[in-house]
């Protein structure tokens, strides 16, 4: 097995609040982009790591996608609103990438059930409401099929979206979102009568399957998050 | 109270939203042991008598409850759908949410999880992704879920509806060699092969109890309503020609080596399975078509690759409909989803049935649909009000309405009354002697049709 699939794996299995971390870290990394040199060396360490420990590239790229919108945003309005100035506009941009782009990845490979286990076991949470939480986490999965299924009747019916038409598509789209919602609320109704049947609803002590350890790898990985947040105060520092 | 008896007096329940009771003053008492079939048409009662078993009535489940329910020792719920009870991403983990729930040491946990595992011959490890089973096994992880409480009733809500009988038998052969001598509550419509399991029959009726007794007694009796061992199929519902006559051009596609592949995309890495490999299948106007199989072999693929709602891998289907704008689409195409709700999308049961037509420009006796199909009375209720029989129907009538050429039915017949079934027959029936190209995936070896095609893993057997 080669070294960047040990990492991979590693990166995967690895603990949820380690994974959260990095997320954090990000955030007190990002105070310390002040100029356009610190920002590139901070997300280009960002970027090299993800390209690395991620197994597919296309939700990184969307995260990233999302970020840069954002990013986007926040130029053009510093741009805007401070004299025109394209460099320090361009600083808060990029700023807006370091803060939100590795959170936002991170989180997509939390494991629901291990998430649980560490925010009950470990940051002490109502065992109740980690239950619920875990398993609306898991019905999530659901989604896609449903979006699938309300999709083709709608396209068969002569009421599926049509994008030479914008008023036309937005409309689809609403009505898209509304049936999943009243799909998510009918399938979370009876997911919540099946978790009660299966004595939920009388729980008082509940216990955990698993425990809420830290091993190696984790360490290794809210290491790593560190470092990564690191980069940037280093170079403000230097420079 | 002993363990594993059960005790409804006078029960009442009108659900938020409804205007009549779904159950009225019920009276029913079961004794530790015993095994009940609890029988009754479309929209008699039969999931609000076990909800309220499960304590959900009034609770999880809003609406005005009278009367008293009152259940010695523990119970557990087999939900119709086993994805609605999946609560983790590993099966060891999701049978272990009862005994967590318990409070129970980890060692006992993982011991119960363990045993209910192998007591309904789940061959795989802890770590088994929960997404990765099939429909029968799912059922099965679902009845692990339940059995790792220690339930001293056993509750099970139409088990084996959504399944082809060969996988059905062998999860009531599961349900059966766990059971033991806990106490029996099972929901089933097509409930023949439970007969030889249960020593009581109790068949709802409006609310109330039309039946209680013995399985001999209850098989000299005579419901209309019910599928009965050794009745033949239902009467198919007589429609007039004018309702289901194609509006327009009749297409019939024809599948030539169609290789179908799904990808799931998940954030850890992408599942591609090959869902359809090398069929060839056609459709023929003014004839039925029947997509056979065993659950999960691809058959409802097939049907949508047919219908223009998936695009073909390889192989070819002509003419292609997947190229076409969604409103060419439903000039030619009707299409009814295995679930129903998948299919609304309006407020009121008459709106659903004109939407499709008034898009295309078509006239449409909605009132004259309506009628055919029993649904008359409930013009102006929200489509998510009904039973699931009547939203069955509704379905049929929202996809079909606008008189289309093709004519597409997903399961139709899944878990239904004689009525609904009666309507799924008739009405393709009806549709094919008017010329329109007609098609469903099913396993019901009763619904009339002028070929079968035995889909097998992807194939053609």
């Amino acid at each position: 097995m080669s070294a960047a699939r040990l990492v991979r794996g590693a990166f995967l299995r690895s603990n949820p609040l380690a994974l959260l971390s990095v997320g954090l870290w990000s955030l007190v990394g990002g105070l310390f982009v002040t100029d356009l040199d610190i920002g590139v060396v901070a997300l280009s360490a960002y970027l090299v790591v993800v390209a690395l420990v991620a197994p597919t590239w296309r939700y990184p790229l969307l995260c990233l996608a999302f970020a840069l919108v954002a990013g986007a945003t926040v130029t053009y309005s510093t741009w805007r609103g401070n004299g025109q100035e394209l460099d320090a506009a361009l600083v808060q941009g990029v700023r807006v990438l370091v803060v939100a782009w590795p959170g936002s990845v991170a989180i997509g490979y939390l494991d629901p059930a291990r998430l649980g286990d560490h925010l009950a076991q470990g940051l002490r949470l109502p065992a109740r409401f980690v239950a619920a939480f875990v398993a609306a986490l898991q019905r999530l999965t659901t989604l896609a099929h449903a979006w699938t299924q309300l999709d083709r009747s709608r396209r068969a019916r002569g009421l599926g979206p049509e994008w030479r038409h914008p008023v036309a598509a937005v409309r689809w789209g609403l009505s898209m979102a509304f049936a999943l919602l009243v799909h998510a609320l009918r399938g979370a109704g009876r997911t919540a009568v099946a978790m009660d049947a299966r004595g939920f609803a009388t729980a008082q002590d509940r216990t955990w399957a698993e425990s809420a350890d830290w091993s190696r790898t984790d360490v290794a990985v809210a290491v790593g998050g560190l470092l990564l947040g690191l980069v940037a105060p280093t170079v403000w520092a230097v420079t | 109270m002993r363990p594993g008896e059960v005790r409804v007096s006078g029960l009442s329940w009108t659900p938020l939203g409804r205007r009549s009771p779904v159950l009225i003053g019920l009276d029913l008492n079961v004794q530790p042991g015993e095994r009940v079939l609890l029988l009754g048409a479309s929209g008699a009662g039969k999931s609000s008598v076990l909800h309220a078993l499960t304590g959900a009535l009034g609770g999880t489940i809003a609406g005005t409850l009278d009367g008293a329910v009152s259940v010695g020792g523990r119970l557990g719920l087999l939900p119709q759908d086993p994805t609605d009870s999946v609560v983790a991403d590993r099966i060891g983990r999701d049978v272990a949410f009862g005994p967590e729930n318990l409070g129970l040491g980890r060692a006992e946990i993982w011991h119960r999880v363990d045993a209910a595992l192998a007591a309904v011959g789940l061959p795989y490890g802890r770590d088994h992704p929960t997404v990765a089973l099939s429909g029968g096994e799912q059922q099965r992880l679902a009845l692990a879920g339940v059995l790792a409480l220690g339930p001293d009733v056993m509750v099970l809500d139409e088990p084996t509806s959504m399944l082809d009988p060969v996988t059905a038998a062998v999860v009531r052969d599961a349900v059966v060699g766990v059971l033991g001598d806990r106490t029996l509550v099972v929901v089933e419509h097509r409930f023949e092969p439970w007969l030889d399991h249960v020593d009581r029959v109790v068949v709802l009726e409006s609310g109330g109890i039309a039946f209680d007794g013995s399985v001999d007694h209850f098989l000299r009796g005579a419901f209309p309503a019910l599928w009965m061992p050794g009745a033949t199929v239902p009467e198919p519902l007589a429609v007039e020609g004018r309702l289901v006559a194609p509006a327009g051009e009749v297409v019939a596609p024809v599948a030539e080596a169609l290789v179908v592949d799904l990808v799931t995309r998940l954030l850890r890495g992408t599942q591609r399975t090959r869902a359809i490999d090398g069929l060839d299948v056609a459709t023929v106007p003014g004839r039925r078509l029947a997509l056979t199989g065993a659950s999960g072999a691809g058959k409802s693929t097939a049907l949508a690759a047919l219908a223009g709602l998936v695009r073909p891998t390889a192989g070819s289907v002509t003419p292609d409909l997947s190229r076409l704008r969604s409103r060419d689409l439903a000039a030619v195409l009707g299409w009814v989803p295995q679930n129903p709700e998948h299919a609304f999308v309006t407020t009121s049961v008459r709106d659903e049935v004109a939407v499709s037509a008034a898009r295309l420009g078509r006239v449409v006796d909605v009132d004259g649909v309506l009628a055919a199909l029993g649904l008359d009375s409930l013009a102006s209720a929200h489509p998510f009000r009904l039973s699931g029989g009547e939203q069955r129907r509704l379905a049929l009538a929202a996809g079909l309405a606008h008189r289309p050429g093709l004519v597409m039915l997903d399961e139709p017949t899944v878990g239904q009354d004689r009525r609904t079934w009666a309507a799924v027959a008739g009405w393709i029936g009806a549709a094919a002697d008017a010329g329109a190209a007609v098609a469903v995936s099913t396993h019901d070896a009763d619904l009339p049709v002028d070929a079968v095609v035995e889909i097998v893993a992807g194939g053609r057997s």
